[in-house]
């Protein structure tokens, strides 16, 4: 399963940290750059697949003075958790009702 | 597999090109289908199990 | 079905943003607020719902996610032991692999590698045996399936072989290709397959053979709007121009009206754009947060348990790497 790691980065910053996720793409890492690019203590974010044949994906946070890269991470993490969630509460209600509306026995 | 003079006396199976039928040749025979005289024959598949990827 | 100004303005060569620009500020409160889902069309393996107040980032999301990432199980290896068709053992191999299998991926497990042991949790065996024939009763036919006996091998002549206890774990008919009809080989007499094959569980960023979808795809929803009234000839111009059931003509003091009736399902083609007397007549726009979703299944999975699967492969990724990062700090 995927691994979070830390790349090589010079100086050792809390601040500014690129974060390797192994088998992991576009789609979880546009999904958390859009999330954590939005936080107001965050200064940068973004993310890359260094190589298409590598199954591995770059994400960088850099974060205004005083804050901590991994916990922009872990907050993304956990706001995408809350939107999952959510999302599939309102599925499932809309399925129900859908499903009593028009008498479907799925 | 070489078993010197054993091997050309064993009748080998060759498949009829025409009508399929299964033909026991040995060394020096006509090559020719016993049924319907056809002159193409064929060797069967080998027994063994070949594996191959799905993809 | 929406009372929303469009985010999007087709001009005639290119996109406009309208007016008011979209919120690209994203909180979880604000999409909390925001979010609905709309159903408008479900049978067992087509779906189409609206999510609406979404982001493009999420709804990309999920549609990667139920290509690439809900697995389902499908053939990985063929043992052949005997092919005298004329269809190469590789070809034949691979026909196979792409045959939908109707088992629900959710009782079987992934392989823990690839040099592994068949287990009854991680793999389904099948057989496939045939003889072509000729067929003695009918000699002076010429269709082939009265002088050939056996000669057309179709997805119902796969035989399931159950491993260890997948008899009682597992009724026949759950375990079987979706399809009794797809031609996987023709044969003439004296042709014979004897194979067994080998399914698991993958997922389709490995093979497409395993994607549970024959399409995932969302679209935005369209919104037109007539600038003046159109009428006459030029409105029955102005309905072709779009799809049927978009523009409406209406009698109106003896004369023929266009109203816009339902732009959901307008292609957005832009065909009004080639009618000079035409083009100021409308604008055309998309609603830039109302995406149309529709899931059309294979037939493994019906079409909303493919969603909601989604849903829980994203969850549980972040879940797992939130416990990675915890572990590593």
């Amino acid at each position: 399963m995927p691994v979070s790691q830390l790349a090589d980065v010079g100086d050792n910053n809390e601040e500014c940290k690129t974060f390797v996720f192994e088998q992991e793409g576009h789609t979880l890492g546009n999904a958390l750059r859009c999330i954590i690019s939005n936080y107001k203590d965050v200064e940068f974010c973004g993310y890359t697949v260094p190589h298409p044949s590598e199954d591995k994906m770059h994400f960088r946070i850099q974060m205004c003075k005083g804050g901590t890269a991994i916990d922009a991470l872990k907050r993304g993490l956990k706001d995408l958790i809350l939107v999952c969630e959510h999302t599939e509460k309102q599925f499932d209600e809309e399925f129900l009702s859908f499903s009593a509306k028009n008498g479907l026995n799925l | 597999m070489s078993e010197g003079g054993k091997e050309s006396k064993t009748p080998m199976v060759y498949i009829c090109g025409e009508c399929h039928n299964e033909n026991e040749i040995r060394p020096r025979d006509p090559i020719r289908c016993r049924e319907c005289g056809y002159r193409i024959m064929y060797k069967k598949r080998t027994k063994r199990l070949i594996v191959f990827d799905a993809r | 079905m929406s009372n929303k100004e469009p985010g999007l303005i087709s001009l005639e060569y290119k996109n406009v943003r309208a007016g008011k620009e979209l919120d690209t500020t994203w909180t979880y409160k604000k999409f909390q607020e925001n979010f609905r889902v709309v159903i408008v069309r479900c049978e067992n393996y087509e779906m189409e719902f609206d999510l609406i107040g979404i982001h493009p980032f999420l709804a990309n999301a999920f549609r990667r996610i139920m290509i690439s990432d809900v697995p389902t199980m499908a053939i990985e290896k063929v043992h052949i032991y005997n092919n005298t068709s004329v269809m190469q053992d590789e070809i034949l191999a691979h026909r196979l692999g792409l045959v939908p299998l109707k088992a629900d991926p959710g009782l079987f497990e992934f392989k823990e590698s690839e040099t592994s042991e068949a287990t009854a949790q991680d793999t389904l065996q099948f057989e496939l045996k045939m003889k072509c024939s000729k067929n003695k009763e009918n000699k002076d036919s010429s269709r082939h399936d009265d002088i050939y006996k056996n000669h057309h091998v179709l997805s119902k002549h796969i035989k399931w072989m159950p491993i260890g206890n997948q008899a009682e774990l597992h009724k026949e008919e759950n375990i079987r290709p979706i399809h009794d009809d797809i031609s996987l080989l023709k044969m003439r007499p004296g042709h014979e397959i004897d194979l067994q094959m080998f399914a698991v569980k993958g997922t389709g960023r490995d093979h497409a053979k395993f994607s549970p979808v024959a399409t995932a795809f969302y679209r935005l929803l369209p919104d037109i709007k007539l600038t003046r009234t159109v009428e006459g000839e030029q409105a029955e111009r102005l309905q072709k121009c779009f799809s049927p059931g978009v523009i409406a003509l209406r009698k109106s003091e003896g004369k023929c009206v266009a109203v816009v009736n339902d732009s959901r399902y307008d292609m957005c083609s832009r065909n009004v754009f080639k009618h000079d007397d035409l083009k100021d007549s409308v604008v055309m726009g998309r609603i830039e947060d109302h995406f149309i979703f529709t899931i059309e299944s294979v037939g493994n999975l019906k079409s909303h348990q493919i969603f909601k699967e989604a849903i829980n492969i994203l969850k549980k990724k972040c879940k797992t790497l939130l416990d990675e990062i915890d572990i590593s700090n």
